[in-house]
């Protein structure tokens, strides 16, 4: 009733642009910081998490790849997932749990998913999908950040 | 934003915790609406019908009086809002209550009642905070939670669906949930399909005498209707989406042999950044028409749209075609949605304001021409909703409707809600009409046939009531052919339950 499934951010894009150029990122990266990012609520152990870390918000909106995509079978309960060699600053974090192991974060007939998803602060949005607003938070040397999936 | 900071401020001052607090802008008394419920409900004892249960579950065996018909078995099942009141916040508005479901389990040892709340995701949730969190259905909250998807805030507590040997509770606007028959039970968030989980399912599903099930689903922030076509053994065969030019609330639809029609009211779902509940982002354009879609049934991409004048309405009764290709179907009609967007947020705090007038219209499609009319069935003095009809025709030509009324021309009561049942016959026009006493109230009453009679002919109308006097549930039957003679029997419950809204029969 509130919440537009109609523009959900592009997830599966975003993850596979992410994983093609993620290794190339890692060896180019000079930077220090260390993002450790605990995922909860992972409720059951099929499929897997998969994390995409969008740096500002050209990353966020998808106009540029993924500072860090990261993939781990799924396990019940919190799960953790480290992205280092970032540079200090804002960054956004998409999760989703791909179930079924389709490398999608399916949706229904209208377009809502109806696989575990998550954003950044947890944001959801009300009428419509998180704003960069909701989901920015800053990176500074080693740093930790919680999710927790839902529907 | 600023509003929202700017009311939680106040609330911080008046001592109230956020979530809890019972400010409102307009409202000139500061005492809560809990507490403005329980002062008007002093003066006006009806109200106990707007009460709030405070427990789950209700059963109790019904003293039964008069002559219960020996055919008469069989379980009829109820819905509607029931919970109005979460950690002491009494919610705005009547829709916005907790379901409960209930059955009146009639068989030969006599009538049992059963009442259970359905344990949605919200309730579950508000019960563990002990506060309500979301901004619902017309109850903004000062600093409401996120609402992740339409299920979330899915209160289930609209009408129940009996269809392929489950038992589902209906809200409009996500999923439905399934309910164990027996126990009434919650079993869970149900779907019919992978691909359908968390679609739109609305409270009035249309259900042919074969089993077919046709229904839609409104997405308003997409102006998008979804149709759907499930076979009788509960498959999808098929869905669509029509996209509108704006979308309102649609609460029910009509289903001839070869069309769906739906109506729009330009009640626009038109949301800004100080919208608070999903009620106060639609707007009433007096000037705009209601838009009246057809569609194929065969073919959901084949579809047009006419245009009516601005009205509302919640409920239809039934709807045929003849084989020249004209559509006549039959709804209670209001000029404007006054009751949903004042009266029934009013309510809540035992405000009575004047609704809307309803007034039963037989309208006419003409699908060769493209043309839609509309016409008054009744005087002025007769108000009437809830119209049913025998399961048995549906979709096909029909006489009889069922139906609650008011007659304005009659003294009335002390309450205001609708105090008659009536049968309409439309091909003789006749009218026959019981009227409640006064310390009681009605809820809908359906046509339940006899079994093994001819569609439309023998059978009963079933339906309940509250005694608000005596603070007991009432289960009344009435002989279809003469309901003017009052009930026949009648089955009495212990206590009172706050008034619902749709049930379904299902014979033993």
């Amino acid at each position: 009733m509130y919440f537009n499934p109609l523009t959900l951010p592009k997830l599966r894009t975003v993850l596979i642009t992410g994983a093609t150029l993620y290794c190339l990122m890692l060896t180019q990266s000079i930077a220090a910081a260390t993002l450790t990012i605990v995922v909860s609520n992972v409720t059951e152990a099929e499929g897997s998490v998969m994390v995409a870390v969008l740096a500002g918000e050209q990353g966020f909106k998808e106009e540029q790849p993924p500072a860090a995509a990261l993939m781990q079978p799924a396990q019940t309960g919190d799960m953790t997932f480290v992205a280092s060699g970032l540079d200090d600053g804002e960054y956004a974090i998409q999760v989703m749990h791909d179930v079924n192991g389709n490398g999608e974060l399916d949706s229904n007939f209208i377009g809502m998913p109806t696989e575990p998803w998550a954003m950044s602060n947890n944001a959801r949005g009300n009428f419509g999908p998180p704003k960069w607003e909701d989901v920015k938070f800053t990176v500074s040397g080693d740093t930790t950040h919680s999710l927790e999936l839902s529907k | 934003m600023k509003r929202r900071s700017f009311n939680r401020s106040l609330l911080a001052l008046a001592g109230f915790t956020a979530g809890a607090g019972a400010w409102r802008p307009a409202a000139a008394n500061t005492s809560s609406w809990a507490e403005q419920f329980q002062q008007a409900l002093q003066d006006h004892p009806w109200l106990l019908g707007y009460r709030s249960v405070t427990q789950d579950a209700f059963a109790a065996d019904a003293e039964v009086s008069g002559k219960w018909p020996a055919e008469l078995r069989g379980t009829l099942y109820r819905n509607g809002p029931a919970q109005h009141e979460v950690g002491g916040f009494r919610y705005r508005h009547l829709f916005d209550g907790d379901g409960m479901v209930q059955g009146y389990f009639m068989g030969p040892e006599g009538v049992r009642h059963k009442g259970k709340m359905v344990q949605t995701y919200k309730l579950a949730a508000e019960r563990k905070a002990g506060r309500p969190l979301y901004s619902s259905f017309a109850s903004d909250l000062p600093d409401p939670a996120p609402v992740t998807s339409a299920d979330a805030v899915n209160v289930a507590n609209i009408s129940v669906l009996p269809h392929h040997g489950k038992l589902l509770a209906l809200w409009e606007a996500g999923s439905p949930w399934e309910i164990d028959a027996e126990s009434l039970d919650t079993k869970g968030v149900y779907a019919f399909s992978d691909h359908t989980q968390g679609v739109p399912f609305s409270a009035h599903p249309r259900v042919e005498p074969d089993g077919t099930l046709w229904n839609f689903g409104y997405v308003s922030q997409a102006n998008l209707l979804v149709l759907w076509h499930i076979n009788k053994q509960g498959q999808v065969v098929k869905m669509g989406k029509v996209q509108a030019e704006a979308m309102s609330m649609v609460h029910d639809f009509v289903v001839t042999e070869r069309h769906l029609v739906l109506m729009i009211p330009p009640l626009h779902y038109e949301p800004d950044a100080n919208t608070g509940s999903f009620l106060a982002a639609h707007k009433w354009h007096a000037d705009k028409p209601t838009k009246v879609l057809v569609v194929d049934k065969n073919d959901f991409d084949n579809h047009y749209w006419l245009d009516l004048p601005a009205q509302w309405v919640f409920h239809y009764g039934n709807a045929w075609e003849d084989t020249a290709g004209v559509i006549r179907f039959d709804a209670p009609r209001s000029p404007d949605p006054v009751s949903v967007i004042d009266s029934f947020s009013e309510l809540m705090r035992g405000n009575i304001t004047p609704g809307t007038t309803v007034h039963h219209h037989q309208y006419q499609i003409d699908t060769k021409a493209k043309r839609v009319s509309e016409a008054p069935m009744f005087g002025m003095h007769l108000e009437s909703e809830f119209p049913v009809i025998d399961p048995r025709v549906s979709g096909k030509r029909y006489r009889r409707v069922v139906m609650l009324s008011r007659n304005h021309l009659l003294k009335q009561p002390a309450h205001v809600n609708l105090n008659e049942v009536s049968t309409m016959d439309l091909d003789s026009g006749q009218r026959r009409s019981y009227r409640y006493p006064d310390q009681q109230i009605p809820e809908e009453h359906l046509f339940v046939p006899r079994p093994g009679s001819t569609p439309e002919s023998e059978g009963w109308v079933v339906g309940s009531a509250l005694d608000w006097h005596k603070g007991q549930m009432l289960l009344n039957v009435f002989n279809v052919e003469a309901v003017d003679d009052g009930p026949v029997a009648t089955a009495r419950l212990p206590y009172a339950l706050p008034l619902g809204l749709h049930g379904k029969f299902v014979q033993a």
